[in-house]
């Protein structure tokens, strides 16, 4: 079981995350934009943060670049769920730090699948 | 939006503005309206979801567990849908703010000019799929692939 940070603008969409990374026995907490999602990892460590891309405030590249800098952080895996697909974004994702880029509509078995694969 | 010497009357350029800013505000209601019912859904889900004991077991659980990931799948449609009306509601008030190529005289140099302009508010990538896959068919047919890329994942 890991701690996990689910990061999204959209309700349903947090909602639809913490439900399938719960029914594989994760803990999971939410922030709905990169600042709020700051704040919650310098107040608790998390094993993985999935973060969306497009969002108010601080966007998800932003928060990859940000939680990289700090260095209980460096080496967590942390990973893009997004509906962008083009590897224009991807590559700025990498570059940021990104452990993985997932392109929306995720599938629940398939996201447990990668959140094992990274935690290993 | 209608200050050029050039462009249709006033009137109906100010009905054109009230157009646009009405329909924003329509989409933005009806995108607010549509939040809590989704949200109950997902809460729904994580109860059923939640109410699926391990030690159940059996044909029946494996069924409902699939049926869950299903409903959690095609859940995440509602919230696409909530994005790209939410660029159609950005193009919108844009309209008001910015002028248009001329409505007089509309052919199709006009309309490759608006087509340009429309292309450059498009922000992300699947938005331009959207529009282009609109353009082409007049509507998105049922089953229609906008993302070629959709549910894929790749590590770095």
């Amino acid at each position: 079981m890991a701690r996990i940070l689910a990061v999204d603008d959209s309700p349903s969409m947090r909602q639809l995350v913490k439900l399938a990374l719960a029914s594989g026995g994760h803990e999971v907490d939410v922030a709905t934009d990169g600042v709020e999602a700051l704040e919650v990892a310098e107040k608790r460590q998390f094993d993985v943060v999935i973060t969306d891309v497009n969002m108010p405030n601080m966007d998800g590249i932003s928060l990859v670049r940000e939680l990289r800098r700090r260095t209980n952080y460096r080496f967590v895996p942390l990973l893009m769920l997004t509906t962008e697909s083009t590897s224009e974004r991807k590559q700025q994702g990498k570059e940021a730090g990104a452990t993985g880029w997932l392109v929306k509509p995720f599938d629940p078995a398939r996201l447990l699948s990668i959140v094992a694969k990274v935690l290993t | 939006m209608c200050a050029a010497a050039s462009e249709p009357p006033p009137s109906r350029c100010k009905t054109l503005e009230v157009s646009a800013e009405a329909a924003s505000i329509l989409l933005s209601f009806a995108m607010r309206e549509s939040e809590a019912p989704a949200v109950e859904l997902g809460t729904a889900l994580e109860r059923l979801s939640q109410g699926l004991r391990p030690a159940e077991g059996g044909a029946m659980r494996e069924t409902l567990a699939r049926d869950i990931a299903d409903c959690v799948r095609a859940l995440q449609f509602h919230d696409r849908l909530i994005q790209q009306l939410a660029v159609i509601r950005n193009l919108l008030t844009r309209l008001t703010d910015h002028p248009l190529p001329q409505m007089a005289g509309f052919g199709a140099m006009r309309w490759e000019e608006l087509l340009t302009e429309l292309r450059e508010r498009l922000a992300e990538h699947s938005h331009h799929e959207l529009f282009e896959l609109l353009l082409r068919t007049g509507g998105v047919a049922p089953g229609a692939q906008l993302g070629q890329g959709e549910g894929t994942s790749e590590l770095f």
